[in-house]
């Protein structure tokens, strides 16, 4: 493979920051020796053994049902509000992607706590429930909370890709069905909803991954109560220092990860979804 | 009225925020015929036709089909169908689905479905393209397929707005042809959009010419070549040569400070008018004998006939001819009188 | 590349200029201090700086585990640090620490006996007791009006939603070990087992499983019963008077935060005056004043405000005190531990 010798320095970058971890976890994963007495390691696949447990799959699909479950909600909002916005004329339409990115802008963990004070027995929404006479609502530490951190999280990913591929149907394809006898339903399901395919796959692929690894959002929105497979592998490295047990999960997420990334590809197989792997 | 007619656009008035796009659209098309909306960039024709097609609303007029006001029926109610310019083929679909993608909507049966796109695609000579891929397909064969998919619906009017433009010129020329021939063998009124002159004096019935929202003209090709009623329609159909003249009386008209027999009357005496003389009606004349004479500035060859320049005392004449009078030689130039028209100057 | 060269010039200048202003100052030695963040007045390492001349490097990590794991690693060579009673035990067996030349901490002398010679650190060969406390139920005696002496109100039906445990293994699952009688430290997987059983039950009655956050949710009325650390409940008593701390009559964890020297360290001698100085009656009672947690030194208790010194929260009784279990490391159990937990956890 000829390359420039500009692209050594990003060559190096990957190699120590990306390829050398990702080495170390699958060694790690396939060993069973305390991690510092690299020294005296043996192979062995116990710790993915132990992975196959129930209580440890039981985990693994919990986590993946919830990302499905995440995935399925920003879909159903998500698409529409790119529909929405690519209607728009152009000077609202940048306007309203801003509002889509600005939070983005703002770290991760900051815009989930934030949540906490709007969900709390004494937060914002129950304040004004109150006031309004009603009971206060049950909105935090629990299941719902979850997925509302996962949605408001990830929608716009799955609204960027929608909204790019739609403003990029050609407005006379649109017009040709309609010429042509279809009513506007007709138009969607058979002309913009399959043109649009790229763009969904793209967005459930955006959204799917972090979704099935994510820990914080169910730590703090639900309390500790929910362990997903992300709050597994963060508890090995964390607390009972059995990195090669982690290391497994770890690689066992991956492979599922990249299992449904070939899935998706399949659905895309012209690379139009302008995605972002 | 006359009962032949198929679209009649009353008092059609487009206005975009504070641009007007049309002003005072009045014309009819008869049935069968084939009628062209001619004009450059940005006079409004293909607004016009996409008012016809639905896919825009006039600010205020009436747009009459066979008798009823269709201002308000969205385009997939109407018994028209278009074929766009940049062809607008569905590409993820096949040809057959593309074709057959106004009668699956029409919930006929699978089996007229296959029977109707097999024959349109002969008519287009594009038999046993049905599983082909758009992108497969050429520039020439993505067109026939657009006008296809319109066809095959049998509409009672076919809407093209400028097809062929992205075609080399002697694919289009085919085209041309083949489009009238189609048009003449279904019997489906087609309105036609174009820019380029040529095609339209070549494929039209009736040429409608449009100028900055207005309409300047409509004729057969033979009446606006020949008679031209205004500066511009003169210096777009066909080229000419435009001079400032003065109508004497009937029949008699001066430029160049020369008299001439015309064919033109019913101007007011000593009326200022422009006329217009077309190249290939100017004959090259011995010198000394002419009434005009002028000298040779440039010759240029252009297969058909030479193309010269030649300057007399106030004008610069553009000759078409198949004689050839070589470059600073000093010429005469001659014009017969009914090919002198005469135009009332535009305010 | 004439501008790049006057840069560069200015650059050097400015080094040269930064050596010998530090050289003026030079301290004769560094010490490396590595700390649980938010746990020592940093007045009081001024001082040390000062009458030692010794430059203080201070950092901070919020677990033991962190602690643990880049000490192993190597990485910086850390002079004093200060992990908990289990970890000690744990740094012990695996002879990560120096012996104390008890010669050079003379103010050893000052803590508490009964906190000398604990079963993580006989004879405290290595460690020297810095800060302690308890952990305990604090409630809000306005909402819970009844008497609370047991961990049995935390599996109360009618205070679902108001209850917060602590997002930490061993001290949940020990809470439930307390509660069915067991120790805290204990390996029978069947005791594990009813422990696990005790906690899921609970489950649908707890609002949420934090760390720090108790503290502020039980402040702010989000939560009104709560396990927390007894350091955590002074701070939030004064917030909130409406606030209660009891240690439940089965018995609840005591912990301690010792100094320790790793092996790593360079400079034992200096680390050693560190500790020394740290057991001084006056910098300990500064120190206690600003942290807020519970100090073993008992001539510091007695400069203490009458408040702090008396309160049965920071200071309790003996009895309350003899209830209590200092954690155990599970070593190889840990993962029997971490079987339950998530057991626990992915519950629902």
């Amino acid at each position: 493979m000829k390359l420039k010798w500009t692209s050594y320095p990003y060559i190096v970058w990957m190699a120590i920051f990306i390829i050398v971890p990702l080495l170390l976890i699958l060694f790690f994963s396939v060993t069973s020796e305390d991690v510092f007495r690299l020294g005296e390691f043996q192979f062995t696949l116990d710790n993915f053994k132990r992975f196959m447990s129930p209580i440890y799959l039981k985990v693994l699909g919990r986590s993946i049902t919830l990302a499905l479950q995440s995935t399925a909600i920003c879909f159903l909002l998500g698409y529409p509000m790119a529909m929405i916005i690519s209607k728009a004329e152009v000077k609202k339409r940048n306007a309203m992607i801003l509002l889509f990115v600005v939070p983005m802008w703002m770290n991760f963990l900051l815009r989930t706590y934030a949540w906490l004070t709007l969900l709390g027995k004494n937060g914002l929404i129950n304040y004004i429930i109150k006031s309004l006479g009603f009971e206060p609502l049950n909105l935090i530490y629990n299941n719902k909370a979850i997925l509302l951190g996962m949605v408001y999280n990830f929608l716009p990913f799955m609204v960027l890709p929608i909204y790019s591929v739609l403003i990029k149907i050609d407005n006379s394809l649109i017009e040709a069905a309609e010429d042509l006898g279809a009513s506007k339903l007709e138009v969607f399901t058979r002309i913009i909803l399959p043109l649009s395919i790229p763009g969904v796959v793209s967005g459930f692929t955006m959204v799917f991954m972090p979704a099935v690894s994510t820990f914080v959002i169910s730590s703090l929105l639900g309390g500790g109560k929910y362990m997903l497979i992300g709050n597994l592998v963060e508890q090995q490295f964390l607390w009972s220092g059995d990195w090669n047990f982690g290391s497994a999960i770890s690689i066992v997420m991956m492979i599922f990860i990249l299992i449904s990334m070939a899935i998706m590809a399949k659905f895309d197989e012209d690379k139009k979804g302008g995605s972002l792997w | 009225m006359e009962k032949n007619i198929i679209i009649d656009l009353k008092n059609v008035y487009k206005k975009y925020d504070d641009l007007e796009v049309l002003k005072n659209i009045n014309f009819y098309i008869r049935k069968n015929e084939f009628l062209t909306l001619l004009g450059p960039s940005g006079c409004g024709k293909t607004t016009t036709l996409r008012i016809i097609g639905g896919f825009e609303q006039p600010t205020s007029g009436e747009i009459i089909f066979e008798g009823k006001n269709i201002i308000n029926i969205p385009p997939y109610e109407r018994p028209i169908n278009t074929v766009f310019q940049k062809y607008a083929l569905f590409p993820h679909m096949n040809v057959f689905d593309n074709i057959a993608f106004g009668l699956k909507i029409k919930k006929l049966s699978k089996k007229t479905i296959e029977e109707k796109v097999k024959n349109i695609l002969k008519m287009v000579n594009l038999s046993g393209f049905e599983n082909r891929s758009i992108e497969s397909l050429s520039g020439g064969q993505q067109q026939r397929i657009a006008i296809a998919r319109a066809l095959v619906n049998e509409p009672k009017v076919l809407l093209l707005d400028e097809p062929l433009g992205a075609l080399d010129l002697k694919l289009r020329k085919e085209m041309q042809m083949e489009l009238k021939n189609i048009q003449k063998s279904l019997g489906i009124t087609f309105i036609y959009v174009t820019h380029d002159q040529e095609e339209a004096l070549t494929m039209s019935d009736t040429i409608v010419v449009m100028d900055s929202g207005e309409i300047q003209q409509i004729g057969t090709p033979v009446d606006i070549y020949n008679e031209p009623k205004n500066a511009f329609v003169a210096k777009f159909i066909g080229e000419s040569n435009i001079i400032e003249g003065i109508i004497h009386e009937d029949f008699v008209v001066e430029f160049e400070n020369i008299m001439f027999d015309c064919v033109d009357r019913g101007f007011e005496k000593k009326e200022e008018i422009d006329v217009v003389i077309r190249p290939e009606d100017l004959i090259i004349e011995n010198f000394e004998e002419a009434k005009l004479k002028g000298k040779v500035i440039s010759v240029t060859f252009k297969g058909v006939h030479y193309e010269m320049l030649i300057e007399s005392d106030n004008f610069l004449w553009k000759v078409h001819s198949t004689t050839m009078a070589p470059v600073n030689s000093l010429v005469g130039l001659s014009v017969l009188p009914e090919n002198i028209h005469v135009m009332k100057k535009v305010r | 590349m004439r501008r790049l060269g006057k840069l560069v010039l200015l650059l050097c200048l400015i080094m040269i200029i930064n050596f010998i202003f530090t050289g003026c100052n030079k301290k004769e030695a560094v010490l490396n201090i590595y700390n649980w963040g938010d746990y020592i007045d940093p007045t009081v390492i001024k001082d040390f700086e000062d009458e030692y001349n010794i430059k203080v490097n201070y950092s901070t990590f919020a677990t033991n585990e962190d602690m643990y794991v880049k000490l192993k690693s190597g990485a910086g060579n850390y002079d004093v640090t200060f992990p908990s009673d289990y970890m000690i035990e744990r740094m012990i067996k695996e002879d990560m620490l120096y012996t104390l030349n008890k010669n050079n901490i003379p103010n050893l002398k000052n803590i508490d006996e009964k906190f000398i010679n604990l079963s993580f650190d006989p004879e405290n060969q290595y460690s020297v007791p810095y800060f302690w406390g308890t952990v305990g139920i604090l409630y809000n005696k306005k909402v819970v009006k009844e008497k609370v002496d047991s961990w049995n109100i935390l599996w109360d039906e009618k205070y679902k939603n108001e209850i917060v445990m602590l997002d930490s293994q061993r001290d949940s699952i020990g809470v439930a070990l307390k509660k069915l009688g067991y120790s805290m430290n204990s390996r029978d997987i069947n005791e594990l087992r009813k422990a696990k059983e005790i906690l899921i039950k609970q489950k649908p009655l707890v609002y949420t499983y934090v760390i720090d956050e108790v503290k502020d949710l039980m402040i702010a009325g989000e939560a009104n019963l709560g396990v927390v650390w007894s350091g955590d409940a002074t701070a939030a008593i004064r917030e909130n008077e409406n606030l209660e701390y009891v240690i439940p009559k089965e018995g609840s964890n005591i912990w301690f935060d010792n100094m320790v020297i790793p092996k790593s360290s360079k400079n034992k001698k200096e680390a050693e005056l560190f500790i020394d100085f740290m057991c001084r009656p006056d910098i300990t009672a500064r120190n206690t004043d600003y942290v807020g947690y519970s100090t073993p030194n008992k001539e510091a208790i007695e400069k203490l405000p009458d408040d702090i010194k008396n309160s049965q929260v920071a200071y309790p009784n003996d009895e309350d005190l003899e209830r209590c279990e200092i954690f155990k490391d599970p070593s190889d159990f840990i993962t029997k531990y971490d079987i339950i937990w998530t057991e626990i956890k992915a519950e629902y």
